[in-house]
């Protein structure tokens, strides 16, 4: 879970090894926000697989790469 | 609630969520059962059931090493947030300090590719340079599978 200069600087360091998915650093800043606003909130739950993979659906992280399981 | 983890559980994880957050560092079982009352065995074998549930990370002697998105060793994420500095364990956990602290944060970290120092400024949500790009090499399902390389 890396930051790159520019994807062609990715596909430099994956030297021909499988990609795995590279997103913007905004879309980073988005999902960040929401995976971790509620961290050091003193009413904290757990949360369900089910309710991360909606964070990750509500911001089109989709398909098989980004399946929790 | 997750597996085998119970409110009182949770409620020590919260306590150690927040000493990590004030002391700018990893707690130690004594001073999380300091704030907690609860015994130093005791906080111990709760960090040993929330580590089973994902909800923190030890290591091999039972010590923090993540309570994401704070790392307890040093990495190549440095971020400064609110007039103190942590590390973070990637680049999504550095975001995720200054998200988690409801307060704007900066941090460096380098290209794996150039080595090149990249820094970032958050501000309202917000990265100042738009122009890195965030590489995630392991698929979601496999994220816990190996969290020190994920």
């Amino acid at each position: 879970m890396l930051l790159f200069r520019s994807e062609a600087h990715v596909d430099r360091w994956l030297a021909g090894r499988e990609p795995g998915a590279t997103i913007p650093i905004t879309k980073l800043a988005e999902l960040a926000a929401a995976w971790w606003h509620d961290r050091l909130s003193s009413d904290w739950q757990p949360r369900s697989r089910e309710q991360s993979q909606a964070i990750l659906d509500r911001l089109g992280l989709t398909g098989p790469f980004w399946s929790l399981g | 609630m997750i597996r085998n983890v119970d409110q009182a559980d949770v409620d020590l994880r919260n306590a150690t969520y927040r000493t990590f957050a004030e002391l700018g560092r990893a707690p130690t079982a004594a001073e999380v059962g300091a704030t907690t009352g609860v015994g130093e065995d005791g906080v111990r074998a709760a960090w040993r059931r929330l580590h089973e549930a994902h909800a923190l990370v030890l290591d091999d002697a039972g010590e923090i090493r993540m309570a994401n998105p704070f790392a307890a060793r040093p990495t190549d994420f440095r971020v400064q947030a609110g007039g103190r500095s942590w590390y973070a364990n990637c680049a999504w956990d550095a975001f995720g300090i200054g998200a988690a602290l409801h307060v704007d944060s900066r941090f460096e970290t380098h290209c794996p590719d150039c080595h090149d120092r990249i820094e970032i400024h958050v501000r309202d949500g917000q990265p100042d340079d738009q122009s890195p790009v965030f590489h995630v090499l392991v698929p979601a399902v496999r994220w816990w599978s190996d969290i020190g390389f994920t």
